[in-house]
């Protein structure tokens, strides 16, 4: 049509061309004058035509091809760099922090060398070595025609009325009600997916005269361990030993039972100390403290996050997760952030030897608030 | 006119051979010559496929090495900091592919990368798609199918964020259980049901691994194959341009040149997540150390696509929450229901709803194939930018322990400013947005009108100096004459008929609600009726002789 | 020059322009975050100067000119600004003055860590002056002495050999300290549940509440921390050797010590461990921008005179 596209595979060039290029056919835009090509006033046009010269393309594919070659180094460094660590302990392995960097490093950049250079290469050859051309086509027009919608319509109907599915309920019927319980067969699968809920998740493996470990170690603590922390604070875990776990305690069992144990002058206990642990106890949050130690769920009641950021010169403990925060001194509770309710106190004592020990569960079920944690 | 060579004997053979079986060689050609409009933007949807397939690849090979177990073992693997320490099989085996497998650890970082990045291609894609006005009929299933590939990319990748079992990753499932025990009435059977039992139990990698590697991917690969599909079908929207219009599009065909741009696009995308997998360390879970359920770190986050909901459930109040006084009582914990359920479906609804609001309001039931300028649609766009400026107020929320410490602010001080943000920010959004897209479109009538300034001075004989404007091209002067007029069939419709009797569907409550948005949608607009390109006065004052300067 | 003025006005340039500075700014973050090992070679530190040679009454000249106006001659505080300092124990004064926070200028706020504001022996002077007659009945914890402080500086010593020799002396120390250590899993246990909460799993530090934070521990000796657990500074609660025992208080720093030496195993920019938060920032600033700049690349018009 134009000088500037289709009619430009003379010479050695011609051999690129492969099938499926726009033929003369094809309604190629242009610009129709030869001066928009050569002179350009205010935006460029979007449909411009252009084949590259000869010498242009030639330096493009030079171009493409030094990026591939690029490409191709950056491929085989990163076999090389594969090679270069061994995986075991033979030599410099990669289970060496260190090593592992330098392994990453090299497999890598080199890996990122060879996809650019792929990249850039064949954007450099669409873009210096192709002719640059935009075409128009049409869009699909998508409503069908009302003579094939009609017929199509005709035929559906005509159809179902053959198959007698409108005529015949009972076999309709019928039918669906042998659909039914095959539709709700798979939910019923799911029944043993777990268990319910019962009343597993109101207790915890804290019984009267149970031990405290601190966390981490296998080590019971005293009451006298905190004598020298007139501000304290330590995490721990009943005294468990059962051997199919490493830590002596399942993860299950941990995330329901971990404390929080906490020690403070008792000047600073709070009103919300003489409450009653829960309603209708004669016992009050205070009772169930231990020479100025609190021991209090560490799992907070929002999501279960541990709640373990204590603050000794404001007595709060706030969540990490979502900054709920609690009043230590004042019977946990919320004072800040989306947590619903306070975090459970556990009631603690020591025993005979000076031991700490819990005298009973929590007050409240431990970990995320739950529809049915009121009731008992 | 043009000479082709003929096709290879080999490839001759192969062709002849497919379609000796499929007859494909007239529906080849037709997708051959298939038109792709050119336009960077319209390259962020493949960005999406890239990564997509970049995540299929690597992680096939992580599975090669992961097992998907809580059992807890004693590591005694090559990794020396944590021999001894009791952790579940799954992230001693994910040191294993960190440790033992060469490469391994170069291929978690690049799946790791490659979903970050996959989900942040799907929102630049949306916002593209959204503001450009491209989910308009007949694009609006693909809308839909995009913002479902949206909400289970969040989920895949929170998921798959879970498996490694290590520190932060546990405890985004921990926040997850939280969540589902809130919700009234089901809560704990729904928990104990997904985790086989209570918190951790030792079933939920296994489950989620199900879920992250098979179901999901599944889900995903059909809904981006049909995504592919549909866009095919309909073809690709193209901006306003000369020869551009709703039954013609303007672009580069499949075969040769898109199809080259595209296949190098694959590698500049490949290229760019290698690259920050190689020297930039993503989740290093060997640091983090194995999961407990009573550890925990300050500044723990989510990935970034999951902020926005950290960031709801740090700065949603419990003021809300409510008992209700039967029995014992049951809580409704609107601190964890509005944030974990109510936000979520407010922004993934109104996504999926814009489309048949923006049909109900305006009317407008015509096939759209010119994409709009956003300027030329202030109410659509400031209403993007609004929702824009809620999920980044909830996305910075969900990182506001960071901030704190970071800018030295008051913790809860930044909670109480992110919650007035949370509000205030969409309204003073969408309201300068629209008065930026008025602007603009004033701007741009003065162009047309006027021609564009030249950065010319020019002494007039009176001594006075006036800056040369000059004729815009023939594209640009097209392009601003193409503004759609936004009009609503609700507001031509008449109150009355011609006998006086009210029309009957304008009396309803959703008639007037639908004519009360509609003046909302379509008030506000500079007219461009009556303005003729160049007509302004300022080209007089230019000389013609300089309009097509060189 | 020509290149970029012919270009300017392109329409695309506006983009380039911006997405050349999100990487340039994404790039320049990543390689101003200091690393690990920079942090780790600031840790090393000298021996405190040995019982014999302490001057009591330099001690006491010191106290009075640095630490009196605010606690006070006999050390039990004013009601305004300075706390009693009666009980709190020579290892919480040690920690104070050795950390940089004491003496402060400022009281009302919390002191970041600076370099000492004295001598070795000047504070070695001071804590017996405090011992001496200050603290009553013995009250608060000693001076962890056996527990390796920060290392030598080259400004205490005359040649470079001697300092050579005390740092080899010191490393030798510190080694032993820290791989005395063997129960990896003890240690990060007691880390990750006392201290990570505040202080982060990397020792990066964190946000408390009332604009107060808990401080990275990249620079701690082994002795401020330990230090830091049995005295309590600031809002931190106590962790005295009843609570953690003194084996226990080695695995713990042990455990954080070599977690925060290792070099990062998945590439050179650690992010400063900040996790997931500084992931997406750079995923979106650096991984989006670079593909989308390739985008720009692949698609820009072509004009014939190219």
């Amino acid at each position: 049509m134009t000088e500037n596209n289709n009619d430009n595979n003379t010479g050695d060039d011609a051999k690129e061309r492969v099938v499926g290029t726009p033929t003369d056919t094809t309604d190629v835009v242009t610009e129709t004058s030869a001066k928009a090509e050569s002179e350009h006033n205010g935006p460029y046009l979007a449909s411009e035509t252009h084949q590259h010269s000869e010498e242009k393309q030639r330096r493009g594919e030079k171009l493409a091809s030094v990026w591939f070659i690029i490409a191709f180094l950056g491929g085989v460094g990163f076999i090389v760099s594969y090679f270069l660590f061994p995986p075991t302990a033979a030599g410099p392995a990669i289970a060496d922090p260190q090593i592992g960097q330098y392994s990453n490093v090299l497999l890598g950049g080199t890996l990122t060398i060879a996809m650019f250079g792929i990249g850039a290469g064949m954007t450099v050859w669409a873009r210096n070595v192709m002719p640059h051309y935009e075409v128009a086509s049409p869009y699909e027009e998508l409503p069908s025609s009302s003579e094939e919608k009609g017929s199509f319509s005709d035929f559906f109907m005509k159809s179902a009325d053959e198959s007698g599915f409108t005529k015949r309920p009972l076999m309709r019927r019928t039918l669906i009600a042998a659909m039914l319980p095959l539709g709700i067969a798979p939910i019923v699968l799911l029944r043993d997916t777990g268990p319910l809920p019962g009343e597993q998740m109101k207790v915890t493996p804290w019984v009267d005269g149970m031990h405290m470990y601190v966390e981490g170690t296998h080590r019971k603590i005293r009451a006298e361990d905190l004598e020298n922390d007139p501000y304290g604070m330590i995490s721990a875990l009943p005294a468990l030993d059962d051997e199919r776990y490493p830590h002596g305690i399942s993860l299950t069992d941990q995330a329901k039972s971990v404390i929080l144990l906490i020690k403070m002058p008792e000047d600073d206990w709070k009103g919300g100390m003489n409450d009653a642990v829960r309603e209708g106890s004669d016992e009050t949050r205070l009772n169930w403290t231990h020479d100025g130690i609190v021991a209090y769920s560490k799992i907070c009641t929002h999501v279960g996050c541990p709640a373990a950021l204590y603050e000794r010169t404001t007595h709060r403990i706030l969540c990490p997760c979502h900054q709920s925060t609690f009043d230590a001194s004042d019977g946990a509770k919320v004072v800040f952030g989306p947590a619903h309710r306070p975090l459970p106190q556990l009631p603690i004592g020591v025993d005979d030897e000076g031991y700490l020990i819990a005298k009973g569960d929590f007050n409240e079920p431990t970990g995320p608030t739950f529809w049915e944690y009121r009731k008992d | 006119m043009s000479k082709t060579t003929q096709a290879p004997k080999a490839l001759r053979g192969v062709g002849n051979f497919i379609d000796d079986r499929f007859h494909l060689a007239k529906t080849g050609e037709k997708n051959l010559r298939k038109v792709f409009p050119n336009h960077w933007s319209f390259m962020l949807g493949e960005i999406a496929l890239y990564s997509f397939i970049i995540l299929l690849v690597s992680g096939v090979f992580l599975t090669l090495w992961f097992k998907p177990s809580m059992i807890e073992v004693v590591y005694d693997g090559s990794y020396e900091r944590l021999q001894g320490v009791p952790m579940s099989e799954a992230f001693a085996s994910t040191l294993y592919i960190d440790f033992d497998v060469r490469g391994g650890f170069l291929v978690r970082q690049i799946h790791h990368w490659a979903a970050l990045i996959f989900v942040a291609s799907l929102v630049v894609h949306a916002l593209r798609v959204f503001f450009t006005g491209a989910f308009r009929k007949p694009r609006e299933i693909n809308w839909l199918i995009g913002v479902a590939i949206f909400t289970l990319a969040m989920v895949e990748g929170l998921f798959g964020y879970s498996l490694p079992d290590d520190l932060p990753s546990g405890m985004g499932v921990r926040i997850l259980q939280g969540v589902m025990l809130a919700l009234p009435l089901v809560g704990s059977y729904v928990s104990m049901f997904l985790f086989g039992g209570e918190f951790p139990g030792e079933d939920i990698i296994t489950r989620l691994y199900m879920l992250h590697v098979l179901l999901i991917p599944a889900l995903l690969l059909g809904l981006i194959v049909a995504h592919f599909m549909i866009l095919w079908h309909q073809k690709h929207t193209q901006y306003p341009g000369q020869g551009r219009t709703d039954k013609t599009v303007v672009g580069t065909p499949m075969f040769p040149a898109f199809a080259v741009k595209a296949g190098g696009f694959f590698f500049f995308t490949f290229a760019v997540i290698a690259g920050l997998s190689a020297f930039v360390q993503i989740n290093p879970i060997h640091l983090f150390g194995p999961f407990t359920p009573t550890s925990i770190t300050s500044g723990l986050q989510p990935d970034w696509y999951m902020g926005f909901m950290e960031g709801s459930l740090r700065i949603f109040p419990n003021t809300l929450d409510f008992t209700i006084p039967i029995g014992a009582g049951y809580p409704v914990m609107t601190a964890v229901l509005v944030p974990g359920l109510v936000v979520p479906g407010l922004i993934f609804g109104a996504m999926g709803a814009w489309p048949f609001v923006e049909q109900w309001i305006t009317g407008d039931k015509r096939a759209h194939n010119v994409a709009d300028r956003p300027r030329n649609a202030p109410v659509r766009t400031g209403l993007g930018v609004a929702g824009i400026v809620f999920y980044g107020v909830l996305w910075l929320a969900g990182s506001n322990d960071i901030l704190s410490e970071t800018f030295s602010i008051d913790l809860y001080l930044t909670t109480y400013i992110f919650r007035v943000l949370v509000i205030a920010g969409p309204i003073v959004g969408y309201i300068v947005t629209k008065r930026i897209c008025l602007g603009l479109q004033r701007r741009d009538r003065e162009t047309l009108e006027h021609g564009y300034e030249s950065g010319i001075i020019q002494q007039l004989p009176s001594g006075e100096f006036i800056e040369v404007h000059k004729e815009n091209s023939d594209e640009t002067t097209h392009v601003l004459e193409s503004k759609p007029v936004i009009t609503s069939t609700a507001l031509e419709e008449d109150a009355t008929d011609d006998n006086g009797v009210e029309n009957p569907a304008a009396r309803k409550p959703t008639g007037k609600l639908r004519r009360a948005l509609a003046h909302w949608y379509t008030k506000d607009n500079v007219s461009f009726e009556g303005v003729e390109a160049h007509t302004g006065h300022h080209l007089h004052h230019s000389s013609h002789g300089d309009d097509k300067g060189h | 020059m020509k290149w970029i003025t012919a270009r300017r006005r392109h329409p695309l340039a506006g983009y380039v322009v911006v997405i050349l500075a999100l990487a340039l700014f994404g790039v320049g973050y990543a390689a101003l975050a200091p690393t690990s090992d920079q942090a780790q070679a600031q840790t090393l530190a000298a021996e405190a100067p040995s019982a014999d040679d302490v001057d009591i009454a330099q001690g006491k000249t010191i106290f009075d000119q640095t630490c009196a106006s605010c606690h006070g001659l006999d050390g039990s505080g004013s009601a305004l600004n300075g706390p009693d300092l009666r009980e709190v124990g020579p290892a919480a004064l040690d920690f104070q003055v050795s950390t940089g926070r004491m003496p402060s200028m400022d009281p009302d706020s919390q002191m970041p860590r600076k370099p000492m504001a004295m001598s070795e022996q000047d504070l070695a002077d001071l804590i017996a002056y405090y011992n001496a007659q200050i603290r009553t009945n013995g009250a608060g914890a000693e001076v962890p002495t056996e527990v390796p402080d920060a290392g030598p500086q080259r400004a205490d010593f005359d040649d470079e050999a001697a300092y050579e020799e005390a740092v080899s002396a010191y490393e030798d120390e510190y080694d032993a300290y820290i791989e005395g250590a063997s129960n990896t899993d003890m240690g990060m246990k007691l880390y990750l549940t006392n201290c990570a909460h505040c202080h982060s799993w990397s020792g990066g530090g964190g946000a408390l509440t009332d604009g107060r934070w808990a401080p990275e521990i990249h620079d701690s000796s082994p002795r401020e921390i330990y230090e830091a657990m049995v005295s309590g500074p600031g809002a931190m609660p106590m962790f005295s050797d009843g609570a953690i025992t003194p084996e226990e208080k080695q695995e713990l720093i042990s455990y954080v010590k070599t977690l925060q030496a290792e070099p990062n195993a998945g590439g050179i920019f650690d992010l400063d461990r900040v996790g997931q938060v500084a992931e997406g920032f750079i995923g979106w600033t650096v991984g989006l921008s670079l593909i989308i700049a390739c985008a720009i690349w692949i698609t820009a018009k072509q004009r014939a005179h190219d």
